[in-house]
């Protein structure tokens, strides 16, 4: 079992990096996510939480012996479940990965809270775990594996929401200047 | 925005996200503000849920057929019944501090 965690700001108000995770990929910085598609919604209308489950397409090139070994093509699709709460101005996002899940779970938390009125604290873990009962070196193999992409790609994603960011604020910012 | 799994869906997919970001930034900034009592902020996400349905409904029932139909051809109906069965996900995390905790 592989843990990872790290902690981060961002910029930006709460409501402004909620409204930004809808508009982070596509993404140059995370070009492995190539499709997102929303499977279910829904509002709930005695709190006012907004649940969206989703699932993430990502294309990445598996080592060779990972393919012979556990199968599987570039194509892994990952599920995504997510909770924004106005009211607690509190978003959470889970996701567990469906493909090679047979061999391996990679469990992803999230959390945006706001850390004052303009900056937003990230948090982000992950518990990475080949499952049992699958030869012991190439469980750890594969571990291994996927603990280096899921850094890279964890690097890799805060690079790229920061300039979604960035782009969108200042673009709408231009925008109500350009009115005013 | 990203595009579907299945490029006949990404029209449909584009126009629901659209949809869906207005209605958000409309709806995020009033359910923030705290100083609204409880059957106020009842009524208001009471309100808003109908009004995604009214804006939103008619496409997310289009693009939800169209992506319901490439899972079942791309063979991943299995992977998303199990996954949902192992982690229903139905409730928000718990353990997070409250609003009165907060500054």
């Amino acid at each position: 079992m592989h843990f990872f965690s790290q902690v981060y700001n961002y910029n930006h108000p709460w409501s402004h990096v909620v409204i930004g995770m809808w508009h982070k990929y596509p993404n140059p910085k995370c070009s492995h996510v190539i499709s997102i598609d929303v499977l279910d919604r829904s509002v709930d209308p005695k709190t006012g939480i907004i649940r969206t489950e989703r699932i993430l397409g990502c294309k990445q090139k598996a080592p060779g012996w990972i393919v012979k070994l556990f199968g599987g093509s570039e194509d892994a699709f990952v599920r995504e479940i997510s909770f924004i709460d106005p009211r607690n101005q509190r978003a959470s996002i889970s996701s567990v990965n469906m493909s090679l899940s047979q061999f391996a779970t990679c469990v992803e938390q999230i959390e945006y809270s706001p850390a004052s009125h303009d900056c937003t604290a990230f948090t982000q873990t992950a518990e990475i775990q080949a499952r049992l009962g699958i030869w012991r070196s190439a469980a750890d193999g594969l571990e291994r594996w996927l603990v280096q992409r899921f850094e890279q790609n964890a690097h890799l994603g805060k690079l790229g929401f920061t300039d979604v960011l960035r782009r969108l604020w200042e673009e709408r910012q231009q925008l109500q200047s350009v009115a005013a | 925005m990203a595009d579907s799994l299945s490029p006949e869906c990404t029209p449909l997919k584009h126009k629901y996200d659209s949809c869906f970001n207005e209605w958000f930034e409309g709806y995020l900034e009033p359910a923030i503000a705290a100083s609204a009592t409880q059957p106020e902020r009842e009524a208001y996400s009471r309100q808003k849920a109908a009004e995604f349905e009214t804006k939103c409904g008619k496409i997310w029932k289009e693009y939800k057929t169209c992506v319901h139909d490439s899972l079942k051809q791309k063979g991943l109906d299995p992977l998303i019944q199990q996954a949902r069965e192992e982690n229903p996900l139905k409730e928000p995390p718990a353990g997070q501090s409250t609003p009165s905790d907060r500054v």
